[in-house]
């Protein structure tokens, strides 16, 4: 019995178009995908390099490593950035804790100053360190902050548009988004300004499957309004390794965890 | 073979007048191809140091020339920073974004500016100074307080009174500002509010100009024709008659233009002027033929006789007084600005165009007339009439006369005192130009440009861009370097003359003195460059990191430091060029920099400079070329020396009322000098020949100046009336250059015939016997005259290979020196010469 009810459910979505379907099959898209590209394991731990390239072919490179530990798979997590190039901003920190439910706190801490200070997080939308990334592409932009609508599911993707709930609060109007059916990663995301005029393409250039979960190993945002763009690479990507919850706290800020960062 | 011309243009004036009409429909089927160009960066050529500078400046650091739109509400006690005010602004920089043309992300304004500010405590909060259209005066204020306590907008997006804010406008390219600026009119047409906006800037200056002149020439060269026509229509009451210099005039600056337009060079500024340059050069000589025609044809009765007659008078005057003109503007092609050349080589071609057509065209249309309609000029109401007329004339003419031969000692020493006194007078021009000042200053952009500058820190924009000497080192990012700036950024400042300056310097230390805590006592450079490095990829986090780069390279071995001018006045930016030099040299940097300057302002110095300096050696050049030519026309350096007096002494006169009534010595003034000197000389060149025609019958002077007195002089006066009241319409004109064009058609053409009529008379009562120079012996032969003709003709060659070369003066000057010490003992060798003793 239950078996047909599913049956009949996917046969109305496909044959008859039956928006309340859609609605629910979004809902689980989205969610699957969001599980998929920023929760994978229980923590993670992986080596970034960032090579921003402007409209004038100039190249600017970071380099960092990012721990992450969830409190709660599709909720609540904890991230801690560490720089080590530029030589200049080595040991610097940034530390986000990302809550569902509220704004996110963030901490900066610049160790030339000796200073940590908090960042006010009300808006996600601002650069991450100078790249074409934004906050929220880096720790996972909040699901509830969008309306979602599945508008096609070619052969090996689901293809999603995101409006805003607030318009106000971004500079996008909308954003469509393509998730891999097999493993719910989301391979290219596509932004629009508020004239409707494709501007932003955050996209996934290199998928691996790591400890058994697919990941993102290279990641492209391109800027078409001043044509620039960043490649972020991920390398020695490790899942699952008993991270400590008290390393993401501002005591350790001043004092890197170095028994948890990739030496 | 001239002559011949002249008797085939009267037997055959329909030949010639299809010839005319093929030339002109020839010229106006080029017309479709026009292509106008308003940009003065292009008075310097493209590879120019400066503009490829410019270019990569602007490349580099992302910057664009900018439309400055400025809002101001003197009503609200808030002024503009009250709700309705700033929605209005907010949602005119949304509809400003959206116009084509506009670099949209680069658009800086309240809106589109991220700020870093202190939020709950410990924390820095970076956030758009206005995100959203606002609802209460508190939000208001708290923008104000915000913009005002950022250095990198106070003073430039907002004035300190509060009273104004701007929004900047960038546009791809310059020529687009004057359409781009005409949408915001429109846009601002549909808010009701107490507030004003003015829309100012140099590209909008350059651009609205370019338009406007255009415009204004298609009004003002017809209006100086029309009032040409009456003039002369006063003179010799024959329309018929005097349609023929009007249609000369129209063919003239038509197949001129035709010509330009033809050869593919485009219509600037400058060449826009050629209508108005040439009409009064091609009116010129036919005026001169009508007038001795109506003098002749009374007494020969013949309008074929007559032509003949009065042609063979004139041929030889109007044939250098041609040749004068065109060469005052053949020489602006040895200007380093390609469209001074352009604009010189075709007026030349016009010149010569006018005097082929008067030697042909006239004689063709007045053969082609009905001899019944001359009948008029020598009887009936037309003669009472233009009696009176002659009459006032006349009576002058005759007080001239009398003074000027009388009293010939008192007019050469009040000649000289006027020259002394001109000479002071000179000595005061200063030289300065400024495109916004072309404008009347009612003018919309005159009047923005006041309010806006009154309010805001400069709405003139210069790049001081440093370059570290060693491209591999980050000195920017030193603390002591910064400190450098800083201090450079103080100087500046307290000179008054830069109402401010934005660069590096200011971001690092609003970024450092947030991070601490917004505390002023913070507001410095950071003590190391680790932490300048840090306070800057803090700065990256905000909405807008690009902004950093602005202002400095990712590698931070260069920086671009925003100069904010009050005054776009060349001698303004000139001033803050040479505080800049001075500081720099009495201040060794820290670290081996090079620097050089970008933007409009400053490149408008430097072709400014190119252009006076190129016009004073073209000027002095052509001066000695005409000297040479009027010392071979009259067959005696002499007699050329006298005939440049009335020259010098016009453009002496003219240029020092300049200094006088300081009136700033501009483009068009430099421009205008060429013209001077070809008109001014034309009077002379007419009065001595005529002159000495006359003498070489009655070989006396008494008598010879009364006949002068006549004919001559009625047809010198006769012209200076008609050209200087013809041009008087321009002094009304909207566009300043125009009124100074007109300003000086009037001066050069009054001056300069007074100074013929009563200087010219007066030496040559003086010197009587100048008239009668043996003109059969060989000039070479009198030592000094062949001195004097060949250091004229070495100084010609010096200055023509000059134009046409890059030789510097150093070795020219060098040949010079052995060419006039050959030329010397070649003259004494030659004057002992059989063929000269013969003649002895």
């Amino acid at each position: 019995m239950k078996r047909f009810i599913l049956l009949g459910l996917i046969v109305s979505s496909v044959f008859m178009f039956n928006p309340k379907s859609f609605a629910q099959t979004v809902d689980e898209i989205i969610t699957k995908a969001n599980l998929a590209s920023y929760y994978a394991g229980n923590d993670g731990r992986s080596q970034v390099t960032m090579t921003i390239t402007d409209s004038q072919s100039r190249i600017r490179t970071r380099g960092f490593q990012i721990l992450r530990m969830d409190v709660q798979d599709g909720g609540e997590q904890k991230y801690y950035v560490y720089f080590s190039q530029p030589a200049d901003v080595q040991d610097m920190v940034y530390m986000v804790w990302k809550y569902t439910d509220k704004d996110d706190d963030r901490w900066m801490y610049l160790p030339a100053l000796d200073l940590v200070r908090r960042i006010a997080a009300t808006d996600t939308r601002s650069s991450f360190v100078g790249s074409n990334f934004v906050y929220e592409d880096i720790s996972g932009r909040n699901l509830d902050l969008d309306t979602h609508e599945l508008l096609a599911s070619p052969t090996d993707v689901y293809i999603i548009k995101n409006t805003p709930k607030d318009a106000g609060s971004v500079e996008f109007s909308y954003y469509m988004i393509s998730i891999r059916k097999d493993n719910f990663l989301p391979v290219k995301a596509e932004y629009f300004d508020k004239q409707r005029k494709l501007s932003r393409v955050v996209e996934a250039l290199e998928i691996k499957d790591i400890q058994g979960y697919a990941s993102v190993t290279k990641s492209k945002a391109t800027d078409l309004a001043n044509n620039s763009n960043t490649v972020i690479d991920f390398s020695n990507i490790k899942y699952d390794l008993g991270l400590e919850a008290d390393i993401f706290s501002e005591r350790y800020l001043r004092r890197p965890p170095r028994k948890w960062l990739d030496q | 073979m001239f002559k011949k011309l002249i008797h085939f243009s009267v037997h055959k004036p329909k030949l010639i007048m299809f010839l005319v009409l093929l030339m002109v429909v020839l010229s106006l089927i080029q017309f479709p191809r026009m292509k106008v160009d308003t940009d003065p960066e292009n008075m310097l050529s493209e590879d120019e140091f400066v503009r490829t500078f410019n270019h990569q400046v602007k490349k580099e650091f992302g910057i664009y020339d900018f439309i400055v739109l400025g809002v101001v509400n003197e009503n609200d006690p808030n002024g503009v920073f009250n709700p309705k005010t700033l929605n209005a602004v907010y949602a005119l920089t949304e509809k400003v974004k959206g116009m084509e043309g506009v670099i949209s992300r680069e658009v800086i304004a309240l809106s589109t500016k991220d700020n870093i500010r202190q939020g709950q405590i410990g924390e820095v909060v970076f956030e758009w100074l206005m995100k959203d259209p606002i609802d209460t005066q508190e939000q208001a204020n708290f923008i104000r307080d915000e913009a005002k306590d950022n250095p990198m907008f106070n003073g430039t997006i907002v004035s300190e009174d509060g009273k104004a804010v701007c929004v900047y406008i960038p546009i791809a390219k310059k020529d687009i500002s004057y359409r781009v600026s005409q949408e915001i009119y429109e846009a601002i047409k549909d808010i009701k509010g107490d507030e004003s906006y003015y829309i100012t800037g140099l590209p909008v200056a350059e651009d609205t100009f370019g338009i406007e002149m255009f415009k204004q020439m298609a009004m003002s060269a017809p209006l100086a024709g029309l009032v040409i026509f009456l003039l002369m229509w006063m003179f010799f009451k024959s329309i018929q008659l005097i349609i023929s210099p009007m249609l000369l005039a129209v063919a003239t600056v038509l197949s001129t233009m035709g010509l330009l337009i033809g050869f593919g060079f485009p219509v600037h500024i400058m060449s826009s002027m050629i209508p108005i340059f040439l009409m009064p050069i091609a009116v010129l000589d036919s005026v001169h033929i009508l007038s001795e025609f109506f003098d002749k044809y009374k007494s020969i009765g013949n309008k074929q006789e007559t032509i003949f007659v009065v042609m063979d008078e004139l041929f030889t005057p109007m044939l250098y007084t041609s040749l004068t003109s065109a060469v005052g503007f053949f020489s602006l092609s040895f200007s380093p600005i390609p469209p001074v050349q352009a604009f010189g080589v075709f007026v030349a071609c016009g010149v010569m165009i006018a005097w082929i057509l008067t030697i042909t065209f006239i004689p063709a249309y007045i053969s082609l007339m009905d001899e019944k309609s001359f009948a008029k000029i020598g009887s009936g109401e037309a003669v009472k009439k233009e009696d009176v007329q002659h009459g006032i004339i006349d009576v002058i003419l005759a007080k001239i006369q009398k003074i000027s031969i009388y009293h010939y000692k008192t007019v050469l020493m009040l000649s000289v005192i006027a020259i002394i006194v001109s000479i002071y007078g000179i000595s005061r021009i200063s030289v300065n130009d400024n495109p916004v000042r072309w404008f009347d200053k009612n003018h919309n952009i005159r009047v923005s440009d006041r309010i806006l500058n009154k309010h805001f820190a400069g709405t003139y924009t210069a790049y001081l861009v440093l370059d570290s000497e060693d491209q591999d080192k980050q000195i920017f990012i030193e603390p002591e370097m910064l400190k450098y700036i800083e201090d450079l950024q103080k100087y500046l400042l307290a000179q008054g003359m830069v109402g401010k300056s934005t660069g590096l310097p200011d971001v690092v230390k609003k970024v450092y003195s947030e991070l601490l805590g917004g505390d002023k006592a913070n507001y410095i450079i950071p003590q190391t460059k680790r932490a300048v490095a840090q306070c800057l990829i803090s700065y990256e986090n905000s909405h807008k990191p690009d902004d950093l780069w602005h202002m400095t390279t990712p590698d931070y071995s260069k920086v671009n430091l925003w100069i904010q001018l009050k005054s776009g006045d060349n001698k303004d930016m000139s001033v803050v060029l040479d505080q800049v030099d001075e500081y720099i040299s009495n201040n060794p940097s820290p670290f081996k920099i090079k620097y050089n300057w970008a933007g409009l302002t400053y490149i408008n110095v430097i072709w400014q400079n190119k252009m006076v300096h190129g016009m004073l050696i073209n000027f002095l050049g052509s001066f000695i070329i005409v000297f040479f030519m009027m010392t071979f026309l009259f067959g005696s350096p002499v007699l050329g020396l006298i005939s440049m007096v009335p020259l010098t002494i016009t453009i002496l006169l003219i240029y020092s009322l300049l200094g006088f009534i300081g009136k700033d010595y501009d483009m068009p003034v430099a421009v205008l000098s060429a013209l001077t000197l070809g008109l001014s000389i034309d009077f002379a060149i007419h009065f001595i020949q005529r002159a000495r025609d006359i003498y070489s019958e009655n070989l006396s002077w008494p008598e010879t100046s009364k006949e002068m007195f006549q004919g001559p002089a009625r047809a010198i006066s006769r012209n200076a009336l008609v050209i200087a009241l013809g041009f008087l319409p321009l002094l009304f004109a909207p566009l300043v250059p125009y009124r100074t064009v007109g300003f000086f058609m009037f001066a050069i053409m009054f001056v300069s015939s007074i100074a013929t009529l009563f200087i010219l008379p007066a030496i040559m009562s003086l010197l009587p016997k100048v008239l009668g120079v043996e003109q059969k012996r060989n000039l070479l032969c009198n030592c000094k005259y062949c001195v004097i003709i060949s250091m004229a003709a070495a100084v010609t060659v010096i200055y023509l290979i000059r134009g046409y070369t890059a030789i510097a003066w150093g070795p020219t000057l060098i040949i010079s020196v052995i060419v006039m010490g050959i030329m010397s003992a070649v003259c004494a060798q030659v004057g002992k010469h059989k063929f000269c003793m013969i003649d002895k």
